[in-house]
């Protein structure tokens, strides 16, 4: 082969792919690496990469009495919330697929959670909460019955922002579920019907194993925005009373940007990922093996 | 091996250590450090305009004084408020990224060690020494050191003399019959009288202890000083001294009142306490002096005319009235400016008797004295005159102050974890104070 030929049959692929590899190593490949070597240095926010500690960090994050608690409760969180998103979202698909309506103004309504910034959902629900002058104590004062205080537990607390997270995201599964249930072909019902299913029978056996994929692919992106919350944290409970709510996302910002302490919020970050990994693969492997199932 | 193959190694190797080696290059590129401050030019301020990033509740001290800075010197200000607890990030950032957006930081004094030693503020040191109308002598000695040195250099001036007095609801004393708190064990009782009798209708107190150090640590801090406790010794830059009787006696006198106060000391910040305060919903608070100047506004206030000031309380073996040094702020150069020396004279302009003395007097500046002259002035006086003799006794006398160190931000995070672990009722406060005396000795060696 000529040089003449040779040049641009590997040169120009390799041009045209080089401003995608260039982004992958600036937005992807760079943040990582550099995460690691924080992790494995004493970083402050002003002075990063200051020196080698080897393991310290991850030592001191694992040692922590708040991150390694925070660790536990947003697998909690994510596990709990997902799976409650989920059984509610998959739910009211059902039922406007049940009535044959199109979502309309009620989907357009059981969307707006899902549309208003997360912040906002978090003032809205603490001025609701509030033990004081709040909006839900003063309706129950109004008909002379006892105030709540749901934030002021650590229990409450923890379930209230399950809530909060569960009202906001419901509609995102509601969304997809919905969408799901359009692809599921009449023949398949019609077919149950003639052979006598009912309809908890149709669906257990029809209709979720139709819809299975794709519910499953929701739960792992609802597994992935469970464990990454923080902005309703920050906002309702600030990972209080005590660490009743600190989940890793806000631990490790308190880490880096309150106690400037970014070694340590970079270790934590490193096991965090890993955390998050190992929980999202398990759904993922099941995900796989039903399709395996299915081929 | 192929040649192909090796030539993939190679490439693959040299991208990795490029990769690596990168991190800490693109971090020094990354630094923005400008000249060094020059402590005896004589810069033309003419056409200057210097940005400034403010702490939110101050900011409009700056506009006060923007017209008499542009008329003495033609130069104009620039300023960006953000919240207190944002500052130190801000300010790092500021500089770490290389953006040098501002050319002077207002910073919360407990941080000065920590901005110091990341490069993030000027040695003011020289420039000081080298100006003597700046008045040393003048700046209040109770928080002078402890506003500006780290190091045994300074870094900053002082702008904003904040202490805790306590506000109490004179309607809902004579209600109840009962005197301002002299002692800690005062405050216990009048706080479980007054919540007791009202059934709920309102309460004794009004206890902030949301788990942020200017928020729970302000609540603890006056009690620590009231039994005449410390945070560190050698004036707070030394040995944490929190398993102190005195601070043990202070957590317990925080943790013994919380059940008395209005629902949920956790959840309770700024934003709760003081609108709760000024509804007539809790008959003590013990908060920052500008804080009169709400409780008068018929706007904002349902108390006005029915409210009073006295000193924080004293407890134990103390029995002078101390306060501590919640909050507070001084003035720096960021390393980042590129006009360092417009940055400097403005500061010592800024922090001049006649400049404090200008925004003391205007109710939204939010300021309080940091220099004897204007302490003792009859122009703060006027502005002041239901708080002046309680800010005065604070002030002049010897307050509690934070801790500056490097750390400080850690410590003290720790130290309302803790405390907020305790008001959960899941540790003593013993227990609490233990645990942090433990982790800032530990916290303290890695220095």
């Amino acid at each position: 082969m000529s040089r003449a030929s040779h040049v641009p049959r590997f040169r120009v692929p390799r041009a045209l792919a080089a401003p995608s590899v260039v982004f992958l190593l600036v937005f992807a490949a760079y943040p990582l690496v550099y995460l690691i070597g924080l992790a494995f240095t004493s970083s402050t926010l002003a002075q990063p990469l200051r020196r080698w500690t080897g393991f310290d960090n991850f030592h001191s994050a694992l040692e922590s009495q708040s991150f390694s608690g925070s660790l536990w409760r947003s697998v909690v969180f994510a596990v709990a919330a997902a799976c409650v998103q989920l059984v509610l979202g998959t739910a009211l698909a059902l039922l406007l697929r049940a009535r044959a309506a199109r979502p309309g103004l009620l989907g357009t309504v059981l969307l707006l959670p899902l549309v208003t910034p997360p912040v906002m959902v978090g003032v809205a629900w603490k001025l609701l909460l509030a033990p004081v002058g709040g909006a839900l104590n003063g309706a129950l004062h109004e008909f002379g019955l006892p105030g709540v205080n749901p934030l002021g537990g650590s229990t409450g607390a923890f379930v209230t922002l399950i809530v909060i997270d569960s009202w906001q995201w419901t509609p995102f599964v509601m969304l997809l579920a919905y969408a799901a249930l359009l692809g599921v072909p009449d023949e398949l019902r019609e077919a149950a019907a003639l052979d006598g299913a009912g309809r908890v029978r149709t669906l257990r056996s029809v209709v979720l194993p139709y819809i299975e994929p794709t519910l499953l692919s929701v739960l792992t992106l609802k597994l992935v925005i469970g464990f990454k919350v923080f902005d309703i944290v920050y906002v309702v409970t600030a990972g209080g009373p005590g660490f009743s709510t600190t989940t890793s996302t806000y631990d490790i910002q308190r880490t880096a940007l309150q106690e400037f302490d970014v070694g340590s919020a970079a270790a934590a970050t490193v096991l965090f990922s890993l955390i998050i990994g190992l929980v999202v693969s398990v759904v993922a492997l099941r995900r796989k093996r039903h399709e395996e199932v299915a081929v | 091996m192929s040649p192909l193959s090796r030539r993939q190694l190679l490439r693959a190797t040299t991208g990795a250590a490029a990769l690596t080696a990168a991190g800490p290059l693109l971090t020094a590129c990354g630094t923005a450090q400008g000249d060094a401050l020059d402590p005896t030019a004589k810069p033309d301020l003419d056409g200057v305009t210097l940005k400034i990033l403010a702490n939110q509740p101050n900011a409009l001290s700056f506009h006060y004084l923007a017209g008499p800075f542009e008329e003495a010197t033609g130069a104009k200000l620039k300023v960006t408020p953000v919240p207190y607890d944002k500052l130190t990030s801000k300010a790092t950032l500021d500089v770490q990224s290389g953006a040098g957006q501002f050319d002077v930081f207002m910073y919360w004094y407990a941080a000065v060690g920590t901005l110091a030693q990341g490069g993030v503020i000027e040695d003011l040191t020289a420039y000081i020494r080298a100006h003597k109308d700046i008045e040393e002598s003048d700046f209040l000695p109770s928080l002078y050191d402890t506003y500006t040195r780290w190091d045994g250099k300074r870094w900053g001036l002082p702008y904003d003399g904040d202490t805790h007095i306590l506000f109490y609801n004179t309607e809902l004393f004579e209600r109840h019959k009962v005197e301002p708190p002299k002692t800690w064990d005062d405050y216990q009782h009048i706080a479980e009288k007054i919540t007791k009798d009202a059934k709920g209708k309102y309460y004794g107190t009004i206890i902030e202890a949301q788990q942020v150090p200017v928020i729970l640590g302000c609540d603890f801090a006056n009690r620590l000083a009231g039994y005449g406790g410390t945070f560190l010794d050698q004036g707070g830059s030394g040995t944490p001294t929190l398993t102190s009787p005195e601070a043990i006696a202070a957590a317990q006198a925080l943790f013994d009142a919380a059940p008395h106060a209005l629902p949920s000391p956790l959840q309770i910040g700024f934003d709760q306490a003081t609108p709760a305060f000024l509804d007539g919903k809790g008959a003590m608070l013990d908060f920052w002096t500008d804080f009169a100047k709400r409780a008068e506004d018929p706007k904002q206030s349902k108390v006005v005319g029915k409210w009073g000031v006295t000193t924080l309380p004293v407890g134990g073996d103390n029995t002078k009235p101390r306060t501590s040094l919640d909050a507070g702020f001084g003035l720096a150069v960021s390393t980042a400016s590129k006009q360092k020396e417009a940055a400097a004279a403005f500061i010592k302009w800024a922090t001049a008797a006649q400049q404090n003395l200008l925004v003391l007097g205007k109710p939204d500046a939010g300021a309080d004295p940091i220099r004897t002259s204007t302490l003792n002035a009859d122009a703060f006086k006027k502005a002041s005159p239901d708080s002046y003799d309680v800010v005065r006794t604070g002030l002049a006398g010897d307050p509690l102050p934070w801790p500056t160190v490097p750390k400080s931000p850690q410590l003290l995070q720790g130290l309302v974890d803790e405390l907020a672990l305790g008001l959960q009722g899941k540790q003593s406060a013993k227990k609490a104070l233990e645990n942090t005396q433990r982790a800032w000795l530990t916290t303290l060696k890695k220095t």
